[in-house]
């Protein structure tokens, strides 16, 4: 395969050669092969996938164990006053309904909702005290995608994009993969380059369309399209735009769109065989739970995201549960009824993708990151229920550079606050950047006067994690 | 006196001062400068500048604390005392001040601090150039033409010259994508190539004068506010009434109005024209940013200082190119811009909130509007100026006179009566109906009934006393109250099958209980009803005003329905019904009062009971005359009333503001005026009324004085026109945006806009457009790039690439497909469906581009700002979750296949393939050029082996429709 800077070179015909990869490169920064890819220092991490688990994971019920809660059951303790950001007056304290057990070398408590995860402990670094500056959806899903609460900043796959680009030109180079019943809080703008050039933004696959990437082939209605049209199209198209450019031989836009044309011919070949998880063993499939109706969606986007990365996409976002009262992570009703089902349809995919990352090598240089826009209550919502709490909760990240088996910070008593060793989205966004080789406070974009880093002003490097 | 007690002072502490030239600055200096001295501020502060050093930095607490060294941070961070906060710190590799140094300090600040004139330091000595006032400069010798001018003598003075006059075709193609966002005809390119000398200026006007020229200049508006259909955030709801904000900038752009007034209308038009209440659409620029419904129920604080910083972000950004917003969590790092300012611009805006304001799109209807409902208003409060006027005196005499007699009102004939639940029902002789036997908690009686009445225009409802009811009625309740849920009519004509509702007008009554109204038994809400305690014992009667009046055919029947739902058996004990075909006026229920006095001969009446008849029966005519006007209509903007998720929100007076420090909503310090930059505070007679607050803004924004306002607006119409402005950063002016090019230019063009041209953006276009610098050729020349290879200095003219809009347009425009209808609510590219909560979800991909209204112009479609459309979105249309003064560039597969595959595109291939039916035509239309022969026996032989379709599709990849040379 040819590299990038190869590619270039040969696309451009030799013209202009420098300044195109500069426009092309340009508004990335292109990876150093001499930093392992890194920009800044030697990169651990090559490719990412994130597990964002939408609505707000109840971290006392999952991770977090807290035995405080059934010593306090009942009692009315809470804030007297609404918090901002909650939904409904603080209920009495309100004990987790699940089992909790230690697991592996490291003794890390996991609840009875996770029992594939618990397993895995050993592996993973855990973030025991996030916390976020709202306890609103909307903000909180910004926060923890682009660190601000507010809309129209890039979000962390596409600074990544416009850092690093792409391992591969045949795939996007940010690839979402959502619930398919539904879109997150914010919509697409979780996934958004915002300022940053418009096409370091996510690329929404929709797992279970045909062709899944948007435009990859034209409609087959139209008898003026298909291979062999699109083929000669491609040709006259690339002849004329040629020509053009050598017309007006100091202009790199023009080249990059000659280049955009022969990578997106080269995309058509490649990405229906990347989508194609038909292509994977009966053993494999059974492993991520495509045969269970309960794993089955989830599965077949971890498998996908496993592909992706495999095949050079830098950054897989797959997101569990949709906006919305139901089937996602927002249990204010009722934590017993509403959490389990949530849970099971992640755990059994996610360790599969773990073992099938390890087995095949890319855990070398792949980090998977699990994490969610806020936590939950220690005070019941309702009776049964939680509500959201932005004071702490829970973030694992495991494979590539990352020191398994520890965790890092704590919450209170009652897991109402994160207390010691707190971390927020820009410490973790530091940390993630930082094993891909970047050091957060220098990839910056300049916009409205402000030189905009994904970590605002703020983000220390996690070193209690690394590896 | 004031000056013996400093020459006091000072001569009490001359023994202990401390020389700050030859001790203290000399500390300072070897310690403290590195990081807070000329080089850098870090956190702000410095100490070689007086004022700064005492002031403090961002943390907003003063360093030094006169006379107190105790108190003083400074102090207590070089000794040690805050060890967090130790400086040198920890890390730094500066040792810690030795104990004397510090106890020179202490002495030094216990004593005074003095601190001699001379080594006050200056923060900056010179304004930041967009901050200089505005000189109108000389015009360079050279050219005829002032833009030429000033560009000749900036290229001169590198030894660069002008690129040549470019070629007719390309120039139009400029021109017209320009001003309309649309490509020129074929026809239009060829007769501007035979045209004469003065061709340019009569293409421009004639551009000028189409409402093209609004659709497209007002999309560069809303891109630099952020303006779209959606909120954004959680919650990505609809806002179907934004439109009426886009349809104003688009008329204000084709009528041209002059800038300062465009800016009073946006930010105030409700206080300086409040007679034209049409321009209330403007102030949808207050609400045409992102608002986050979700937090605005749950997080009430944090989400109105947020989007009030949106707004305060919005106005600074598009008015005046400033980046305000910085300096919310500390003074601007590189701006002069205060926290103090910053909340001063909060304060502006405290007033208002987000959600649908009402108003009448027709002057003349506000103005009926608001006489009545003067006139209401004067008779709730029996105002004797207002009620005992003439003419409104006139009014009660005319309906005195109209009044009906006893004998308007004809008993309806009942025919069944029923219980639902079973009570007893009796027909007494006088036609009345009495209920007894069973008393449910809740009842409803049905009455079927005929009338004598042939156009009935009200039904009466009597409530009768009888001496088997509880204190004599009327109702069954232990106390005689009755409550009236719903009444209802509906009548029944000969044959036909079922029942037509009638609805209701108005209600009215002679007794109502506080709080139980009776217009509630029309209200359709059952949980509402009329009552009459503490009135019992007596009757009482209600009138149902028809909100048209119906004709009975004999044989149709009247079936009413009266719904007692209140529970606690508070039931009708006796009732009776009549009806009319009077005119609705003279049958209101009068209330005992004005009964009483009307029965007084006119003139023996007392004040007060002129004011008891004139009250009612004005109030009355108001009602009427109110419900006769067209229905208000909505924009989504901000007021002191909105109306938004949570209902009507109306602010009694705006919210205090203060300033927070660190920008932290949990550190609030002192109360905050409204102001504006650079320390204006505006001095208004009336503090509670918000308005005035926004005219204040829009005032100093629009001063012909205010340096920034000028500028700002000349250099985006340039930005727009030579893809650069002469500042290349269009909304930020402060230190960390561009330095313009041309800043004599600049000026120039900002003083001419203002005095000559007053404010006209027409005049502006005309004047860029005519001269050669905007018509010079974009063509490549290796000694000027080496020279100036950014083309700075403008030695010839920059390429742009079409924006998404225009591409879109010019498909449509070129197929022959587009609709040039105008304005209205905003067309969907998309089909949708409901979403898990309120929004909803959206397919772009299965539109169908034949639906109506599809071709229209893009400055139509819904903008969805969370769920943006895919095709313009790999086009570069940016994310409005922020305002964007400048368009992107990018190119990427993505984009490409979206260019190739793109239904829109393809769809719109065929059109044009059928509309030019050979290639010459298809290159005319989409080039305006003819093909070569190379170029057509290529495309020939793609369209013979794939179809003409195939061909237009390259033309519609070609780089060379995309961009403008």
């Amino acid at each position: 395969m040819l590299s990038r800077r190869n590619f270039l070179t040969h696309s451009a015909g030799g013209i202009a050669s420098v300044a195109l990869s500069h426009i092309l490169a340009g508004e990335t920064l292109a990876g150093l092969p001499e930093l392992n890819g890194g920009l800044h220092h030697r990169a651990k991490v090559k490719r990412i996938i994130q597990l964002f688990m939408n609505g707000g994971v109840s971290q006392m019920d999952t991770f977090d164990y807290k035995p405080e809660l059934a010593k306090q059951h009942g009692q009315m303790s809470g804030p007297k006053e609404k918090p901002e950001g909650q939904t409904a007056v603080a209920g009495a304290v309100m004990k987790s309904p699940f089992e909790f057990a230690q697991h592996g070398q490291s003794g890390r408590w996991v609840s009875s909702v996770f029992p594939h995860q618990a397993k895995r402990v050993d592996e993973m670094a855990f973030l025991m005290a996030m916390a976020s500056k709202t306890s609103v959806h909307g903000p909180g899903s910004y926060m923890m995608n682009t660190g601000f609460i507010l809309p129209g900043f890039p979000c962390m796959g596409a600074w990544i994009s416009y850092a690093l680009g792409s391992l591969s030109e045949e795939l996007p180079t940010f690839i979402v993969l959502p619930d398919p019943r539904g879109l997150p809080y914010n919509q697409k703008a979780n996934f958004s380059a915002a300022f940053l050039p418009s096409r370091h933004q996510g690329t929404i696959i929709n797992a279970a369309a045909v062709p899944p990437v948007p435009n990859l082939f034209a409609d087959k209605k139209h008898a003026f399209t298909g291979a062999e049209a699109d083929r000669d199209a491609l040709a006259l198209l690339q002849k004329m735009n040629r020509q053009h450019a050598a017309a007006h031989p100091d202009d790199t836009r023009l080249d990059a769109r000659i280049a955009s044309y022969e990578l997106a011919a080269r995309m058509q070949l490649s990405a229906p065989e990347a989508f194609d998880i038909g292509r994977e063993t009966p053993a494999t499939r059974t492993a991520y739970g495509l045969d269970a109706p309960a794993t089955e969606d989830f599965g077949r986007r971890c498998l996908l995201a496993r592909r992706l990365v495999e095949r050079g996409t830098r950054f897989v976002q797959v997101w569990s549960g949709p906006q919305g009262a139901v089937q996602n992570w927002d249990n204010h009703g009722n934590i017993q009824t509403e959490l389990p089902p949530m849970a099971a349809n992640v755990d059994q995919p996610i360790v599969a993708l773990l073992d099938d990352l390890k087995a095949r090598g890319l855990a070398d240089d792949t980090l998977v990151v699990w994490t969610t826009e806020f936590g939950r209550t220690p005070y019941a919502q309702g009776s049964l229920g939680r509500d959201h709490n932005g004071g702490t909760f829970v973030t694992w990240l495991w494979g590539a550079g990352i020191k398994g088996g520890i965790a890092h910070g704590s919450s209170d008593d009652l897991g109402f606050k994160a207390v010691q060793g707190v971390t927020y989205c820009y410490d973790l966004h530091a940390t993630i950047l930082h094993l891909l080789g970047i050091n957060h406070e220098k990839l910056t974009f300049r916009q409205s006067g402000i030189d905009r880093r994904l970590t605002d002003v703020h983000g220390h490097v996690i070193g209690e994690v690394l590896a | 006196m004031r000056y013996g007690v400093l020459i006091a002072l000072t001569a009490a502490t001359s023994a202990l001062a401390v020389d700050f030239a030859r001790e203290v600055r000399p500390i300072l200096e070897r310690n403290c400068y590195g990081c807070h001295g000329p080089e850098k501020q870090k956190s702000g502060y410095r100490l070689d500048v007086r004022e700064v050093a005492l002031k403090g930095g961002e943390s907003g607490d003063a360093a030094i604390v006169p006379h107190s060294a105790a108190k003083s941070p400074l102090i207590r961070y070089v000794s040690g005392e805050d060890e967090e906060m130790l400086m040198p710190p920890k890390k730094s590799d500066k040792a810690r001040l030795t104990a004397a140094e510090v106890e020179t300090l202490r002495a030094w600040i216990d004593a005074g601090p003095a601190w001699p004139d001379e080594f006050a330091g200056a923060k900056d000595t010179k304004p930041h150039w967009s901050l200089l006032p505005l000189v109108k400069p000389t015009v360079p010798a050279g050219a005829a033409h002032p833009i030429d001018a000033f560009i000749l003598a900036r290229l001169a003075e590198k030894k660069l010259t002008p690129s040549p006059p470019v070629d007719p075709r390309t120039l139009l193609r400029r021109m017209t994508y320009d001003l309309t966002g649309l490509p020129p005809s074929p026809e239009e390119v060829d007769q501007f190539a035979k045209a004469g000398a003065d061709r340019v200026l009569s293409a421009l006007n004639a551009q000028l004068s189409t409402n093209r020229y609004g659709e497209r200049w007002a999309r560069h508006w809303l891109d630099t506010i952020h303006f779209a259909d959606t909120h954004g955030f959680e919650h990505d709801d609809m806002r179907p009434n934004a439109w009426r904000f886009r349809d104003y900038v688009v008329e204000s752009m084709n009528r041209d109005t002059p800038w300062a007034r465009f800016v009073r209308e946006q930010l105030a038009a409700d206080a300086f024209f409040p007679e034209d209440t049409r321009l209330t659409a403007a102030l949808g620029f207050l609400g045409a940013g992102t608002y986050d419904s979700s937090a605005a129920g749950t997080a009430p604080m944090s989400f109105e200082y947020l989007d009030r910083d949106d707004l305060v972000t919005q106005t600074m950004a598009a008015f005046v190119s400033t980046t305000a917003n910085c300096a919310r969590c500390h003074a601007h790092k590189f701006d002069p811009i205060t926290q103090e300012d910053y909340f001063a611009l909060q304060a502006v805006f405290a007033g208002v909130g987000k959600g649908d304001v009402s108003y009448d799109d027709d002057a003349a209807v506000a103005k009926q509007r608001r006489h009545w409902q003067g006139l209401k208003d004067a008779a709730e409060k029996r105002d004797a100026a207002v009620l005992l006027a003439a003419e409104n005196v006139a009014l009660v005499e005319a309906w005195e006179k109209t009044r009906g007699a006893g004998d308007a009102w004809k008993p309806m004939l009942l025919e069944t009566f029923l219980s639902a639940e079973g009570a007893t029902l009796e027909r007494l002789a006088d036609g009345s109906v009495l209920s007894s036997g069973a008393t449910p908690d809740k009842d409803t009686l049905t009455i079927t009934a005929t009338t004598t009445v042939g156009e009935l225009t009200a039904l009466r409802l009597d409530l009768l006393t009888d001496d088997s009811l509880p204190m004599k009625g009327p109702g069954r309740a232990t106390n005689g109250n009755v409550h009236l849920s719903e009444f209802e009519l509906q009548v029944f004509r000969p044959g036909a099958g079922k029942p037509e509702k009638v609805p209701f007008r108005r209600a009215s009554s002679d007794f109502d209980q506080t709080g139980y109204e009776v217009g509630k038994s029309i209200d359709g809400d059952a949980k509402s009803s009329w009552a009459i305690h503490p009135s019992v014992g007596m009757p009482h009667f209600a009138v149902y005003e028809l909100r048209a009046p119906v004709k009975l055919e004999p044989g149709a029947k009247l079936v009413v329905t009266l719904r007692q739902l209140q529970g606690g058996s508070h039931l009708v004990g006796r009732c009776k019904l009549s009806a009319t075909a009077a005119p609705a006026v003279s049958l209101l229920a009068v209330p005992a009062e004005a009964e009483t006095a009307l029965h007084t001969p006119a003139a023996n009446r007392t004040q007060s009971q002129q004011l008891a008849i004139a009250g009612f029966v004005l109030r009355a005519r108001a009602d009427d005359e109110l419900a006769k006007l067209p229905p208000m209509v909505q924009v989504w903007a901000a007021g002191r009333v909105a109306k938004n998720e949570r209902g009507v929100i109306t602010l009694a007076e705006p919210r205090t503001i203060r300033l927070l420090k660190r920008g932290d909503l949990d550190k609030p310090g002192d109360v905050v005026p409204p102001g504006a930059l650079l320390n204006a505070r505006f001095d208004l007679p009336n503090a509670k009324d918000e308005a005035a607050r926004r005219a204040a803004l829009a005032d100093w924004i629009s001063d012909p004085r205010n340096p920034l306002t000028w500028r700002s607006v000349v250099n985006r119409v340039w930005h727009y026109h030579f893809g650069r402005g002469l500042c290349d950063t269009p909304s930020d002016f402060g230190k960390m945006g561009g330095a313009p090019s041309h800043p004599e230019l600049l000026d120039w063009l900002a003083v001419w806009f203002r005095d000559d041209a007053h404010g006209s953006l027409k005049a502006l276009h005309r004047l860029i457009l005519t001269s050669a610098t905007y018509q010079q050729s974009s063509a490549p020349n290796a000694a000027a790039s080496a020279l100036d290879p950014d083309n700075r200095l403008l030695w010839r003219m920059n390429r742009t690439r079409l924006d998404a809009d225009s591409i879109r347009d010019s498909v449509l425009a070129m197929s022959g497909r587009l609709d040039l209808a105008m304005g209205g609510p905003s067309v969907p590219h998309y089909t949708s469906k409901p979403g898990p909560q309120t929004t909803p979800t959206l397919n772009y991909e299965n539109f169908d581009w034949a639906t109506p209204g599809a071709a229209r112009r893009s400055i139509y479609r819904v903008v969805w700002r969370g769920i943006a459309d895919p095709f313009l979105d790999a086009l570069d249309f940016p994310d409005m979750g922020q305002l964007s003064p400048v368009r992107g560039f990018s190119a990427s597969p993505l984009q490409s296949l979206a260019l190739l595959n793109n239904e829109f595109v393809l769809h719109h291939c065929e059109h044009l393939a059928e509309r030019a039916g050979g290639i010459p035509a298809a290159f005319q239309r989409v080039l305006q050029r003819d093909a070569t022969p190379e170029e057509l026996a290529d495309f020939t032989a793609l369209a013979t082996k794939h179809g003409l379709p195939a061909a237009v599709r390259v033309l519609f990849n070609s780089n060379e429709f995309l961009f403008l040379n």
